[in-house]
């Protein structure tokens, strides 16, 4: 990997979603110092739900002047930028391609339809049919993992107010240049603390990072970083996280992320590491409590035991292992499809390069990532080390 | 709609008729399937797909237990309510344990005494009125009452 960028927070309304993807593609070819004519292959991954545009990879291909070169489109959810990721590596890997870059870009206000928009994510046939939400999931989610492992107001609120203390530290972040929150109002039982200490909403937003195969990799930037990933699923249906018949699953149920520990599994033995190794961690979290469970499943604490890790200030700077210093979803910002892998993935890109600034962690080496999409049926790991 | 704006504009996502039609027999009564080649059972139904377990492609229909146990219950008040559903607020969705050991997520009706819509709670699938389609008839599918 030699660089990357993504879209400031507030993008102006006036950009249409073609230009919205091509911003941060002609971003970081900038500054890696490349062409798009030295681009083998883009693996862009979109919302189908806003962009109804039927088979769009022509059009992202002449927005982004790669025609008549391939662009792959994906569409899994807010995972999606972590799928195309997946593609760009193996197309690297296989020795075809010698630069491609990932893409994901989110435009959620093109296309109204409030219908479309709450089923995304839930067993459509007979949950969203049914009444039932993904706002609902969400919600009885947090209530399993409150009622199994009994974290505390003060303990999501503490999450949240860290999320916050990078945030500030941070000006990609949405919360960026605003007041701190008080701690005592984020751990309140109110609506408004409740929702607080959930993700706040980034807009349109579109991010890519640039590979390159090592050799390429090292004529471009002196400071290339490593980067593997890997992606499981698991039944979409929320009934089915219980006692679903598939090793590795069925011991765990909707309080454990078990396909986001699958999946960094193999993130971590594709890339040779153990999570003692893990110099700073960042995870996709709508709400606090799935910040809870993902920093579980990636075996920075054991299953239930987040409320420790984060009582202790571990994911604090100077902490066990700093986690979501780019701001986390309370405030860096959701930016589905848009960035919610590739937001880690660069965060901890500027993480190992030593360019966080005041939210730097010393010394970073190993930074890991995780996003999911359609509500952890896709659990997406990255795994960046230093490369020099 | 007004007397500004007296036509119904607003255009909405609907799905087809032909959704709900072959949907209706894991709605109307818990119908889902069981692998002939291992026995594990499935809710919703996997009807022609391919056993997760076992691999095989050998399913057939399996009607789920009708009662159960609450798991984990979260009121539906975050101002999201699906389409169709704004009249019923306040929901009482849970997570219920059919004795035969399938979770099934619905919302639990004729709730007099909401505390008692909580984990460890006895309960029983109805068949009761959901929502108008888009072509107003009215959908049916399971709840849960409190036993």
């Amino acid at each position: 990997m030699v660089g990357g960028a993504i879209t400031l927070p507030n993008v102006p309304m006036e950009w249409t979603w073609r230009q919205l993807a091509t911003e941060p593609f002609w971003q970081a070819l900038q500054e890696v110092g490349l062409s798009v004519a030295d681009v083998d292959l883009v693996a862009c991954a979109y919302n189908d739900r806003s962009i109804v545009d039927s088979s769009i990879g022509p059009q992202v291909a002449d927005a982004l002047g790669m025609i008549p070169k391939p662009v792959v489109i994906t569409s899994s959810a807010c995972a999606g930028n972590g799928v195309a990721s997946y593609v760009a590596w193996n197309a690297i890997a296989s020795g075809r391609c010698d630069i491609v870059v990932s893409l994901g870009f989110a435009r959620s206000d093109n296309y109204d339809a409030m219908e479309s928009m709450n089923s995304q994510g839930n067993y459509v046939d007979f949950d969203y049919l049914m009444g039932l939400t993904h706002i609902n999931y969400g919600a009885i989610r947090d209530a399993y993992y409150r009622q199994k492992y009994g974290a505390t107001l003060e303990d999501v609120a503490r999450w949240v107010y860290q999320c916050h203390w990078y945030a500030r530290r941070n000006p990609l972040a949405k919360a960026y240049g605003q007041p701190m929150p008080v701690l005592e109002d984020l751990a309140a039982d109110t609506p408004e603390a409740d929702r607080d200490r959930q993700a706040t909403n980034r807009g349109g937003v579109a991010s890519c990072m640039v590979f390159a195969g090592e050799e390429i990799a090292r004529q471009l930037t002196d400071k290339p970083v490593v980067f593997d990933v890997a992606y499981a699923y698991r039944s979409p249906y929320i009934g089915e996280f219980f006692n679903f018949p598939v090793a590795g699953l069925r011991e765990h149920d909707l309080a454990e992320f078990s396909g986001l520990k699958v999946a960094a599994q193999e993130a971590y033995a594709i890339a040779g590491i153990t999570t003692d190794a893990i110099d700073v961690a960042q995870v996709h979290d709508l709400t606090a409590y799935e910040g809870f469970m993902a920093i579980e499943a990636l075996g920075l604490c054991p299953f239930g035991e987040a409320k420790h890790f984060v009582r202790a200030n571990e994911m604090a700077l100077g902490g066990r292992c700093p986690v979501n210093t780019y701001g986390g979803g309370a405030a860096f910002g959701h930016g589905s499809v848009g960035c919610d892998f590739q937001a880690g993935v660069l965060e901890n890109f500027w993480q190992l390069r030593a360019e966080a600034g005041e939210r730097q962690v010393q010394d970073a080496r190993v930074g890991v990532n995780s996003s999911y999409g359609t509500h952890h049926s896709l659990d997406v790991v990255g795994v960046v080390q230093r490369g020099w | 709609m007004s007397e500004q704006f007296p036509e119904f504009f607003v255009r909405l996502d609907t799905f087809s008729s032909a959704v709900w039609y072959r949907t209706k027999k894991a709605r109307y009564r818990l119908e889902g399937t069981r692998c002939t080649a291992c026995g594990e059972i499935f809710f919703p139904p996997r009807t022609g797909l391919i056993c997760p377990h076992c691999h095989e492609r050998a399913m057939e229909p399996y009607e789920c237990a009708h009662t159960g146990e609450i798991v984990v219950t979260a009121p539906d008040d975050m101002g999201f309510p699906a389409w169709g559903y704004g009249d019923a607020l306040p929901r009482y969705l849970v997570i219920v344990r059919l004795d035969d050991g399938i979770h099934v997520m619905a919302d639990v009706i004729d709730v007099d005494d909401p505390d008692r819509v909580a984990a460890g709670a006895r309960v029983q699938m109805v068949l009761r009125k959901h929502r108008r389609e888009d072509t107003g008839a009215w959908v049916y599918g399971y709840r849960f009452v409190l036993v």
